[in-house]
């Protein structure tokens, strides 16, 4: 059992196809991240006072991070005091190496999971199995799809793109009979299951979805008490966290926890919220008696200091950025070929890797809409650092070549007027062969993509700039002054005067 | 724990502590200003103000809990007193035909007297024999019975702390769990319970801080809600007005 | 032009202006971007007000400002820019305060609100209030209007395919309504939405608000006329 290891091959666009023809694919893509993201609205705005959330959430991670050195310092003090080994690795080899010198130190047979993008990131699992330690994802949607040998394909609903025959195929064949489709059988089996792994396993997994300087805890947000499981029936417990997860203090998560689960799932908060401040205590019945948590960098530094990207290590990971974008619902997860995927998968994975070579083709799958930002609680504008990953692709001298020239054209049309006309011109004399009826059905050169789904409007027969003397003319004889009107701008010219009134 | 295991967990916290200094001077690097070793100004920490002030009646945040945590799939109960939580517990065990009871070692609980009560239910009492494996306890158990430190009206969720006579396991591996929440442990925002850790600080805080809100669910299945997937699949909140 | 005169309005148009550079940003050629933020900067530096009909050109000078950052003589331009730059409908109802233009439009009409304009720009409220003061005219809401029509300048020629499946969710939406009429705020989605209608050959008619005031107050006039 592996999660997923062949490489993805090919372009986001050929990925894309492969998810445009898969029906199913998109019928339950769509039906979920719809189901997400109007359960995040409601409870969004049941809440109230939504972008003074927001805002407050913001500036927490904002802090936070510019003074990450310091928080993070004083996070690992404090875990050390509570009796946790604290690590710190600067590459995704690095936690591995010591996260499997842990687990040969305790001659592990095997490890329970709770759900962690940051093990997917590191490919964890795999690195496990290799030194024969059976690794089992514990999360439902998770297991099911390590059974299928496959990476997540949404944040919060790993398994979002499969339905209950293939599940129940997948389960049946685990189970060694056959299951019915029916979902509370499939659940019922894996809890079963799931029920003997947990108590036979001698490592716990976690990751972090944030960790509490003041007190080195670390907290988990989870519905399915999997990974309440996996932090009190194992003796050795190793937390994965991303050297980003960090807040001051609880009285910050309480905004967290407003944030999180509300803009991932519409929950008030998760079933389970766990704050884990250490192994058990000498006279503790429960709980690991080793601790372990491994800090990640693995590229996330690289957007330290970087006024375009620093805000990329705000994220909370919560998914609404995914439910929101009209090209994740499309195209799935997948398509987008990394650990992360959606609009922050778009930003995240060329960021991490700081890979030039890949920013332009998952960076060019969006429309640049702006619903991720609207819908990010922390507010992270993803789609001004798509721009910015396709702006540092162009001058990495990594663009394309057709594009590039045809760019080069543009400033030169653009910059004279002149040129721009005639070329507006140009065009018409050139459209004469291919208008049908007022439109241009051909699928021809770059309207290839663009005719397959529409018929391309023709420029019109006289242009505005053409016709905006005599119009002006005409209308010269009827404009008739509104003594009203002409106030209300002079009151605005005014107030631009005086630096008072200005419109963002 | 072996010495040779000392030695080498020794060692690698050696290790770790120098790679911390390499990790944090890069992040200064990286930032491009000096290591801060002072903790910083903040211009403010956790919600907003006008949350701050949010406070709703008695009866108000008993409602609340009550709607929250039934909206989540939970069940709310009321009794006057713990005999009258007693039988609320008896009759539930009756009717699922229990035959394993866990609870946590606290007085009030031990009052209920569900021993008397349920004479051919096994009620046992969490980690009161050190030789016993009190996971398997839990493993087995059909119903949990725990006493919630606080519960949060706004989230609809109940507060466990962990400790030498308050197991994790007790509230986790049942199939059915009955928690008992005293009526004035009811506050009205998550807030109000997280602060106290901030005041009580590090030194003094358990080893786990969990909130539950409801029955163990998950959605992974296309979407269908499924209850009792890891956690309980069935959780009690009975609010009791007077403890003594 | 003939909705602005009769509020005593003269509109220029200057005609050494272009375009405002978006898909060359928006692709990353930013160097290529300045070329054409300079000459639509130039372009208007004497006007008061300056009305684009789109609200993601609109939007596209505030970028103008970060985009000059090291030429602080153009960032300064860049700056006045912005801050008499208005899309049609936040002039009309924000500055002008006219909401209702006493047009006649006697049609089932829907509103698709573009991302750029609504989202970035914040104009939400604006073409609402005018739509409700416009006679005759019956407002169906459209079913997930905030969701992207798929265009996306270059977007849409580039992943053609996620780009059609977006505007062909969309146009379902759009006939679900049953509208005649689908009104708008940017020509580039209207454009889109218009050639997926045509390529279905559904006779929904696609207009800029622009377009359906004036073809309203037209109608108003006429029948003033007829009455008379």
């Amino acid at each position: 059992m592996s999660t997923q290891q062949t490489a993805l091959k090919g372009t986001v666009k050929e990925r894309a196809q492969l998810a445009l023809n898969n029906d199913f694919l998109r019928q339950a893509v769509r039906f979920t991240t719809e189901r997400l993201r109007s359960g995040k609205l409601k409870a969004a705005e049941e809440h109230g006072n939504w972008d003074e959330w927001r805002e407050r959430g913001r500036q927490i991670r904002l802090h936070t991070i510019a003074h990450l050195d310091y928080y993070l310092g004083e996070f690992a003090t404090n875990a050390r005091e509570n009796g946790v080994h604290v690590h710190f690795a600067a590459t995704a080899q690095e936690a591995i190496q010591i996260g499997l010198a842990i687990a040969q130190a305790k001659e592990a047979k095997s490890a329970v999971k709770s759900k962690s993008m940051v093990t997917e990131e590191i490919h964890l699992n795999q690195a496990l199995q290799s030194l024969g330690i059976e690794a089992i994802e514990t999360d439902l949607g998770e297991y099911i799809i390590q059974l299928a040998n496959e990476a997540p394909s949404h944040i919060i609903i790993p398994a979002i793109h499969k339905n209950r025959y293939q599940i129940a195929e997948l389960l049946s064949e685990d189970a060694g009979e056959q299951l019915p489709p029916e979902t509370s059988v499939l659940a019922g089996y894996v809890r079963k299951k799931l029920r003997e792994k947990f108590l036979q396993a001698d490592i716990g997994v976690t990751g972090c979805n944030f960790a509490i300087a003041e007190t080195g805890s670390i907290v988990l947000f989870e519905n399915e008490g999997n990974a309440r499981m996996v932090s009190t029936v194992p003796k050795t417990q190793i937390t994965f966290m991303g050297m980003e997860r960090i807040i001051p203090s609880w009285a910050d998560l309480e905004v967290m926890a407003t944030l999180l689960p509300r803009s991932a799932t519409g929950q008030k908060l998760t079933v389970y919220m766990s704050g884990i401040s250490g192994p058990k205590r000498a006279d503790d019945g429960d709980g690991p008696e080793e601790m372990h948590i491994i800090i990640l960098d693995n590229g996330r530094s690289l957007q330290l200091g970087d006024p375009e990207f620093q805000e990329l290590l705000n994220c909370i990971r919560c998914g609404a950025c995914l439910n929101a974008c009209p090209v994740y619902r499309h195209i799935g997860g997948h398509a987008y070929g990394g650990t992360y995927s959606g609009p922050i998968g778009a930003v995240l994975t060329p960021a991490l890797k700081k890979n030039v070579a890949e920013w332009d083709d998952i960076a060019n799958a969006s429309s640049l809409c702006g619903a991720c930002y609207e819908a990010c609680p922390v507010k992270i504008p993803l789609h001004d650092m798509l721009v910015s990953l396709r702006r540092r692709k162009v001058e990495a001298g990594h663009g394309n070549a057709l594009e590039s020239a045809g760019m080069k054209g543009f400033a030169g049309v653009m910059s004279s007027s002149k040129v721009y006309h005639s070329t507006l011109k140009l065009g018409k004399l050139g459209q004469k062969l291919v208008v049908r009826d007022g439109g241009i059905p051909a699928k021809i050169g770059p309207l290839k993509g663009w005719n397959s789904h529409r018929i391309a409007p023709s420029i019109a027969k006289k242009l505005f700039r053409e016709r905006y003397g005599e119009l002006k003319a005409e209308l010269g004889q009827q404009v008739k002054a509104n003594a009203e009107v002409e106030q209300r701008m002079q009151q605005w010219l005014k107030g631009r005067q005086d630096g008072g009134i200005s419109h963002e | 724990m072996s010495e040779r295991e000392q030695d080498w967990l020794k060692q690698l916290d050696e290790q770790a502590l120098s790679k911390q200094e390499q990790f944090l001077d890069m992040i200064a690097a990286k930032l491009k200003r000096p290591r801060v070793k002072q903790k910083p100004q903040r211009p403010f920490s956790g919600a907003p103000d006008f949350w701050q002030q949010y406070e709703l009646s008695e009866t108000e945040k008993l409602d609340m809990f009550q709607r929250n945590f039934e909206a989540a799939g939970g069940y709310v109960l009321h009794a006057a007193t713990l005999q009258d939580a007693s039988v609320l517990i008896a009759e539930k065990a009756a009717e699922l035909k229990a035959l394993h009871i866990l609870r946590q070692d606290e007085e009030p609980l031990a009052r209920l007297g569900l021993e008397q009560a349920l004479p051919h239910v096994q009620v046992r009492c969490w980690n009161n024999d050190e030789t016993e494996d009190w996971k398997a306890r839990a493993a087995e158990a059909d119903i949990g019975v725990v006493l919630a430190d606080y519960a949060v009206a706004y989230t609809g969720s109940i507060t466990l702390l962990s400790s030498k006579t308050k197991g994790r396991s007790v509230s986790l591996l049942p199939t059915l769990l009955f928690a008992l929440i005293p009526r004035s442990s009811v506050v009205t925002k998550l807030g109000e319970v997280l602060k106290q850790f901030d005041e009580l600080g590090r030194a003094e805080l358990p080893a786990g801080i969990h909130f539950v809100s409801g029955p163990s669910r998950s959605a992974d299945i296309e979407n269908d809600l499924t209850i009792g997937v890891h956690g309980p699949g069935i959780v009690y909140a009975i609010i009791i007005d007077d403890i003594i | 032009m003939r909705l602005f005169a009769n509020y005593g309005i003269v509109l220029e148009f200057p005609n050494v202006q272009t375009c405002c550079g978006q898909p060359a940003y928006n692709s990353g050629y930013w160097e290529e971007a300045k070329a054409a933020a300079k000459t639509i900067i130039s372009a208007f530096a004497d006007s008061d007000f300056v009305i684009t009909p789109s609200g993601s050109c609109a939007h596209m000078v505030h970028h103008y400002v970060e985009m000059f950052k090291d030429e602080p003589q153009w960032q300064e331009q860049a700056r006045k820019l912005q801050g008499k730059m208005f899309e049609f409908s936040q002039f009309l109802v924000g500055v002008l305060g006219i909401k209702d233009l006493g047009a006649h439009f006697p049609h089932k009409v829907t509103y698709h609100p573009s991302c750029h304009g609504s989202r970035l720009l914040g104009v939400k409220s604006e073409p609402m209030e005018l739509l409700r003061n416009v006679r005759g005219l019956e407002f169906v809401p459209l079913p997930f209007a905030e969701d992207c029509c798929g265009f996306g300048g270059t977007f849409a020629i580039k992943m053609a395919d996620i780009s059609g499946a977006m505007v062909s969710e969309k146009v379902d939406h759009l006939i679900e309504t049953e509208a005649e009429v689908l009104v708008g705020l940017d020509m580039g989605c209207l454009m889109n939405i218009a050639g997926n209608l045509r390529y279905r050959n559904q006779p929904v008619r696609v207009m800029h608000l622009v377009e359906l005031l004036y073809e309203g107050v037209s109608n108003s006039n006429e029948h003033a006329a007829n009455g008379a």
